[in-house]
């Protein structure tokens, strides 16, 4: 039996695996997906297991290494995006990035800053990060990147509220600016928050991996 | 990864890894020969093992055989220098196992 399923993940590390673990869980194996949109097909129960990494800071390069690397490893890996964005052939400016990959360009490291990776179920826990300074290390880039979208949607939010875009239309007109403001404000309202969760996580880690590995 | 220069200390993954990598040795059988040896301990996590392997090598503590970059599977394997620091830190956990067993006295379980 296949399935389709049209989600989208605002939380998109934790809560996206936790979700394609239960539906792994029942029986569903994910074969691909596109924007929000999710095709399983059928499978024996618990028969793989997904983990979810953030990988939007790596360039083109380095995202093309570390996937093959995972792959070398036997893991299927399934690109995911973040944005909703449908454009093609452009270039984003992605300031939390390491090095070039402050850069994504369409083909290429934009729109796939998620690696889905499933495994064949062994009984073990699957993670991909174990020692508590790698740990500390990725959930600073997971942490930056929120932090870096929440602080973009104050300052449009901010833009859009006073009277600085005077002569920029929001929705080209169609809608009135403060749903701009609202809008804008929600983003930087989400990206503080899971920034701040993540940092929580990341700090964690930090003092742990003072006395230990 | 931090690995202590000061100390001279290494970081569990890291000796690990130089042990392993002391027979030419591919990405997952690292994973494998850390699991086995440690009989389950430590298991470790793809992402890490793949910024331990780039830190290493750019420390030139291990390389990759073989020739260029589209190989299918890269096997790795410890060098000179990697030897040296390996001998450097067997030898201090050797030095901080007779300390902890003078203070604490032996190990009953």
């Amino acid at each position: 039996m296949k399935k389709t399923v049209i989600k989208y993940f605002i939380d998109f590390t934790d809560k996206q695996e936790k979700w394609l673990n239960e539906m792994a869980a029942r029986g569903f194996r994910l074969v691909r997906c596109g924007k929000l949109m999710y095709k399983f097909e059928q499978s024996a129960l618990a028969e793989y297991q997904y983990h979810v990494e953030f990988v939007g800071e790596k360039s083109h390069t380095k995202h093309t290494d570390y996937k093959r690397f995972l792959e070398d490893l036997g893991y299927r890996i399934i690109c995911k995006n973040i944005n909703l964005n449908w454009s093609i052939g452009k270039v984003r400016f992605r300031p939390w990035g390491d090095g070039a990959g402050k850069f994504a360009t369409s083909p290429g490291a934009y729109s796939k800053e998620l690696l889905i990776v499933e495994k064949r179920n062994d009984g073990k826990p699957f993670d991909l990060h174990t020692d508590t300074q790698d740990l500390a290390v990725y959930f600073k880039v997971v942490r930056n990147a929120y932090f870096c979208v929440g602080v973009m949607g104050i300052v449009f939010a901010a833009l859009f509220t006073t009277s600085i875009l005077t002569t920029f239309d929001f929705a080209w007109g169609v809608l009135p600016k403060w749903c701009g403001g609202v809008l804008f404000a929600l983003v930087g309202i989400i990206g503080v928050f899971f920034g701040t969760k993540y940092a929580l996580i990341a700090k964690q880690y930090s003092e742990l991996g003072k006395t230990n590995e | 990864m931090r690995d202590n220069i000061k100390g001279g200390a290494l970081t569990e993954t890291t000796f690990l890894i130089l042990l392993a990598t002391c027979n030419p040795i591919h990405g997952y059988g690292i994973m494998q020969f850390i699991e086995t040896e440690t009989k389950g301990r430590v298991a470790l996590g793809a992402g890490t093992l793949y910024g331990a392997i780039n830190t290493l090598q750019k420390k030139g503590w291990i390389e990759p055989i073989g020739n260029s970059q589209n190989d299918v599977k890269k096997d790795y394997i410890i060098t000179q220098l990697g030897k040296q620091v390996a001998a450097d830190e067997q030898r201090r956990l050797v030095e901080i196992s007779h300390l902890a067993e003078k203070v604490l006295g032996g190990i009953s379980a």
